[in-house]
């Protein structure tokens, strides 16, 4: 695996982690504000 | 000697490169994590996982809404009056639909698209205002709205017939305070009201004012305080001691549980077990004096969610689906 490929490699987990962190972050809020669990129901 | 300087330069200048490239896929792993960060908060919260199941494309083929008609003196009390097309039928069945907001905010129109949706299916449908308790009126209570609410029918009825619409039967709904005073019209004024109350339909409202199921606001630790939030609620100085009879008087007035009895209407609702809002120890008690009279219910349950059902949208999704049954088997178009 060259450089480029591992760059690559690592900004597609950032990503990932991005948009992971994203949404549990809304339902942490929206939890925080009304109630709720981190985990389980939906994913979306 | 001079190779060797010419080597020295070249390291010196791939260091330096090497050095930008850092910085830069640095700067772009950052702002992809930025960009995918909001972009998903962004997706999470303006995402819709009903589709467009529970709404309608409104236009006159559906129906007409009729906006900000009067039912008294005072500022908030106007209504929405929705009516579908045509005035085919001999007499319609109504639904009243009343705001969320924790008595204090909130308007009918936030409830349009599920007004019209309702209406779509061939119900006169109806979102009425109340005064909600503010600094401009402080005198405002959970009781005084559940009044305002029991004299607005009375004039959505009159104006449905003026418009063509003839009302033979009604059902109320609401979501969080909404479902409270749906609560007590279904239970406390059903009998006053000028046509059959069918059913009700709401989602996190409170229905008893019991200190120890209150726990989100740590009202089971503090007395004073429950009887300082029940007595703003009841719109009266609550003195009698918590769970004696004395106090099921005073708090009666604002709690649909009392009314429970095998006259009640059949009740369908929703409730977050999480619920920091209001407490879901209540509608456990709801379900149970249900259960005890023998009334048509349904109960479900967010086991992931609080007060916005936010976590759990298959179970909103179903007591949606559900209220359309309940619409069809107690109160079908005719």
């Amino acid at each position: 695996m060259n450089l480029t490929q591992k760059r690559i490699l690592i900004l597609l987990i950032v990503i990932l982690a991005g948009i992971v962190l994203g949404r549990l972050a809304v339902r942490a809020l929206m939890n925080f504000l009304l109630g709720g669990t981190m985990f389980g129901g939906s994913l979306l | 000697m001079k190779k060797s300087g010419q080597n020295t330069q070249e390291t010196d200048i791939t260091r330096k490169k090497r050095k930008k490239g850092r910085l830069m896929w640095g700067f772009i792993y950052v702002l992809a994590f930025i960009t995918a960060f909001c972009g998903s908060a962004l997706f999470k919260m303006k995402y819709n996982p009903y589709g467009k199941e529970f709404t309608t494309e409104w236009n006159d083929s559906v129906g007409t809404v009729y906006t900000d008609l009067s039912y008294g003196d005072r500022e908030a009390n106007r209504f929405d009056l929705y009516v579908p097309a045509g005035r085919s039928r001999d007499s319609y069945g109504l639904i009243v639909y009343l705001h969320a907001g924790g008595f204090t905010s909130g308007d009918k129109s936030d409830d349009e698209q599920l007004l019209k949706w309702l209406c779509s299916k061939g119900y006169v449908t109806a979102g009425i205002n109340y005064t909600l308790r503010t600094e401009d009126h402080p005198e405002a209570s959970v009781y005084s709205q559940s009044v305002e609410i029991r004299e607005s029918i009375p004039y959505v009825l009159a104006e449905a017939e003026r418009l063509g619409y003839p009302i033979r039967e009604m059902a109320v709904g609401g979501g969080s305070a909404g479902g409270c005073l749906a609560l007590l019209y279904a239970y406390r004024d059903a009998d006053s009201s000028p046509v059959p109350v069918r059913m009700v339909f709401e989602a996190v409202g409170p229905s008893s004012f019991y200190p120890e199921d209150w726990k989100c606001y740590g009202l089971d630790k503090n007395e004073e305080a429950a009887r300082a939030l029940f007595s703003v609620m009841a719109g009266k100085e609550i003195t009698a001691g918590f769970g004696t009879p004395e106090y099921e008087k005073e708090i009666k007035d604002i709690s649909a549980l009392l009314w429970v009895d095998s006259d009640t209407v059949p009740t369908l609702m929703a409730y977050g077990k999480c619920d920091k809002v209001q407490p879901y120890e209540a509608s456990l008690r709801l379900l149970k004096a249900l259960e005890e009279n023998g009334i048509p219910h349904d109960y479900y349950l967010g086991e992931h969610s609080g007060h916005g059902i936010q976590n759990d949208p298959d179970v909103y999704a179903d007591y949606m689906r559900k209220t359309l049954e309940y619409l069809d088997t107690y109160m079908p178009v005719r």
